[in-house]
């Protein structure tokens, strides 16, 4: 297998700077402009001051006062992102597109007749002259390591491990460069005196697993430079979710119910537009303690409003019982599968299998939000402009830890 | 106590009640017979609580009257390997103990008394009618597959008998597709209605096809009785009131297809194994003189289509349905041509047979449609 992995560098950030070029080598700072905000991404000048993405934006702002707040906008990202999928679907065999700035391309095979690395380079060049947008990338035989070589390479650069030299390259990097070790996994591993991935690969494996189960398999596994997973070029969508987090903590109940059902009543609309039905719902609170609770249920098969919205309602209450002041709220539809409404010969009148048919139109022809439900209506960043049933990654929301 | 039985004779009579038998009960007296002996005579029953079944067969020789529960799983076990014999039973009535010998040796097993089994429910007035088994069979045959299985809707899990002067109709839905089979040869002075649980359904159903006695059933509200040659079935019904079904049926259908049963099964067969593995969901469109049947699963890259050729009568439509319950229906229609009605995609679509009925049966199905994306 011969994998490279291509991550457009500060994605956000160089979208921004190609729209106004007066952002060019100032720090900039890209997320939720409120309080409450997250940095969703930050250009290298801002990481020079201690700013790193997911960070509060109220601290990277304390950190970096000089920098430029933008609150970003999405679509034109999508935009971006859909050029250079484009320019990647047109000169690779298999490739997946594993986030809106991140593509896994399986160049097996390649190498009889360009050169891996001479074709991942034109690729690069490519991009970068056709998109103005820098890129880096690694190569080398499995997505595990070209990823962690991407990592080392950046910004806008390139660098290829070759075969036999996953070990030794891996071997000086922290362990914190391993995808799948989050904050929990670092800390345990630091507990445990790991810092350099060259302390995992000299570990037995059967230690790995005792401490951390199956996953310490895997990590294990990872640190010594293999990965058998392969590119996958479509995904199929297992949820979709919404969720909302208020400028300032609520216990307004009504106020509450009202997102809920809007949420439920847009993601409803998904379903029907992908053609989708859902088996199980999640409601989602975070209080003002960051303490979250869910519940899920599993109900039968079904897109329409008024079996998904009672139970998203049945949920919350079951769910909400505490008065405690709510920070954010979510709904999740799960279990997807792909297929039309069965009508219910004694609960769906005529009437309402037409209304949905004629407001699904609307909202096709008119956008997302063109009617809602009167209850809705004070949710006003509710609703999603894209069709989440495309194979696209989900967009990240400037709001969600990455 | 003490008789002597035919082995295959007693097996064939354990056999016709011996469904009442729950895999796992929590009184372990439901999982014995009760064997009743009075002079030749031998009755044996089973009883889950809910429905009882009793069965009569005459013995070789018996020397006193006199009755007892044995356990029925082991009994139906060793009843299956003899050949035919006389098999002599000894009951100590001091222990309970069964001791049962054979051509081949003796078998000891430990009994009941006859007092632990649950006492027949006994019929409070009510009505009484007759029917050929085959009206009950056939009612009980066309109509079982359509209830619904939703234990929250314990009503839609059996099948409303609905008697009057005229006739006798059978209706069973889940509320997605619906079953009504009407019997003009089975008349009540008094109309009355109720609703028959699953299980004694079942029950019936593997019985009336052994046999072709008359059946005699009396019914109270709470309960129901049948007789069926032989074997009595008592039964508790289910309590509540039945959705109004006839409001939901469509009355005017315009769009009417006309096909050969066989030729239409044997598509939508092949047709839905392409289609989703969940939802089985299958598009039929109506153009002419041409039925165009296709199914797709995105997830797997699946995809069928099919054509017809058909008479259709009404204007070209496009509608989705589920196609298990088509393939169901199909499956439960004897006659060589069917009609399907129709009026809007978003309205029930009605099945009928042109023929293979006899003139005192009429069935109708109903089945509702998938919302398609236009």
């Amino acid at each position: 297998m011969i994998i490279s992995h291509f991550d457009l560098d500060t994605f956000f950030v160089s979208v921004e700077r190609l729209l106004d070029s007066r952002l060019n080598g100032r720090p900039i700072l890209i997320g939720g402009v409120t309080d409450r905000g997250v940095v969703a991404s930050c250009s290298y000048e801002a990481r020079t001051f201690g700013v790193h993405s997911a960070m509060p934006m109220r601290l990277a702002r304390e950190l970096c006062p000089q920098a430029v707040v933008i609150r970003g906008n999405t679509s034109n990202y999508s935009k971006y992102s859909q050029m250079v999928t484009e320019i990647m679907k047109e000169s690779v065999p298999v490739l997946e597109k594993s986030s809106i700035d991140e593509f896994y391309c399986d160049l097996t095979g390649m190498d009889q007749f360009f050169g891996c690395m001479k074709m991942a380079h034109e690729l690069r060049e490519r991009i970068i002259r056709e998109t103005g947008l820098p890129i880096s990338f690694g190569l080398s035989h499995n997505k595990t390591v070209s990823k962690i070589a991407t990592g080392e390479a950046k910004p806008n650069n390139e660098m290829e491990i070759a075969p036999g030299q996953e070990k030794p390259f891996l071997a000086p990097l922290s362990v914190k460069k391993i995808p799948m070790v989050g904050n929990k996994t670092y800390q345990s591993l630091r507990n445990l005196g790991v810092q350099k991935i060259k302390t995992i690969q000299e570990m037995p494996m059967e230690m790995m697993e005792r401490v951390f189960g199956k996953h310490g398999i895997d990590i294990w596994k990872k640190a010594q430079g293999v990965d058998k997973s392969i590119v996958v070029p479509y995904s199929e969508r297992k949820s979709i979710s919404s969720e909302r987090t208020f400028e300032r903590d609520t216990i307004d109940v009504v106020k509450l119910k009202g997102i809920l059902a809007a949420m439920a009543e847009n993601l409803a609309f998904q379903l029907r537009r992908g053609d989708k039905l859902t088996a199980c719902i999640t409601v989602k609170v975070r209080y003002s303690d960051f303490n979250t609770h869910s519940l899920q249920a599993r109900i039968p098969y079904s897109a329409a409003d008024h079996l998904l919205i009672p139970k998203v309602n049945e949920l919350f209450n079951r769910l909400y019982d505490k008065r405690l002041l709510v920070r954010l709220v979510g709904v999740r539809f799960s279990h997807l599968v792909g297929g039309g409404h069965q009508i219910n010969l004694f609960e769906d009148s005529e009437e309402m299998i037409s209304l949905y048919q004629a407001m699904d139109r609307m909202r096709n022809r008119f956008g997302d939000r063109a009617v809602l439900r009167a209850s809705g209506m004070g949710a006003k960043t509710i609703g999603q402009t894209m069709n989440p049933f495309t194979g696209e990654p989900p967009m990240l929301l400037a709001n969600r830890h990455a | 106590m003490k008789f002597i039985v035919s082995s295959t004779g007693l097996l064939k009579h354990l056999n016709q009640i011996s469904g009442v038998l729950n895999s796992n009960n929590t009184l372990p007296i439901l999982d014995h017979f009760l064997f009743q002996v009075e002079g030749n005579s031998l009755s044996i029953s089973l009883s889950d609580l809910e429905t009882t079944m009793t069965t009569k067969m005459d013995l070789d020789k018996s020397a006193k009257d006199g009755s007892f529960c044995a356990p029925a799983k082991i009994l139906l076990d060793i009843l299956k390997t003899f050949s035919e014999q006389p098999l002599s039973f000894d009951i100590d009535e001091k222990t309970m103990g069964i001791e049962l010998s054979s051509d081949h040796g003796k078998y000891k097993v430990p009994g009941a008394s006859a007092d632990e089994f649950p006492k027949a429910i006994e019929l409070e007035g009510g009505e009484k009618i007759k029917m050929s088994s085959s009206a009950l069979f056939g009612g009980i045959n066309k109509s079982l597959f359509a209830t619904g299985n939703d234990e929250m809707r314990p009503i839609m899990s059996g099948i409303l008998f609905e008697i009057n002067e005229d006739n006798l109709t059978f209706v069973a839905t889940d509320a997605h597709k619906l079953v009504k089979y009407v019997r003009s040869d089975v008349k009540a002075k008094k109309a009355s209605t109720f609703i028959l649980p699953k299980k004694p359904n079942n029950l019936l159903k593997s019985l009336l096809s052994t046999t072709d006695a008359e059946v005699e059933l009396s019914y109270s509200n709470t309960n129901a009785h049948f007789s069926i040659g032989d074997v009595q079935l008592v039964c508790r019904l289910i309590d509540g009131k039945y959705p109004n079904y006839d409001a939901v049926i469509p009355k005017e259908n315009p769009n009417k297809l006309t096909i050969d049963r066989h030729a239409f099964l044997n598509s939508l067969r092949r047709v839905s194994l392409f289609s989703n593995k969940t939802t089985h969901q299958i598009r039929l469109k109506f153009a002419g003189s041409e039925l165009h049947i296709s199914a797709e699963d995105l997830d797997f890259s699946n995809e069928a289509s099919e054509r017809l050729t058909c008479s259709y009568e009404g204007e070209d439509m496009e509608i989705g349905f589920n196609a298990r319950f088509i393939v169901e229906m199909m499956n439960n229609l004897d006659s060589d041509q069917v009609t399907l009605e129709m009026s809007a995609p978003n309205r029930a679509g009605i099945i009928r047979s042109l023929d293979g009925l006899d003139e005192s049966e009429d069935v109708l199905m109903l089945v509702m449609p998938i919302m398609l994306n236009a």
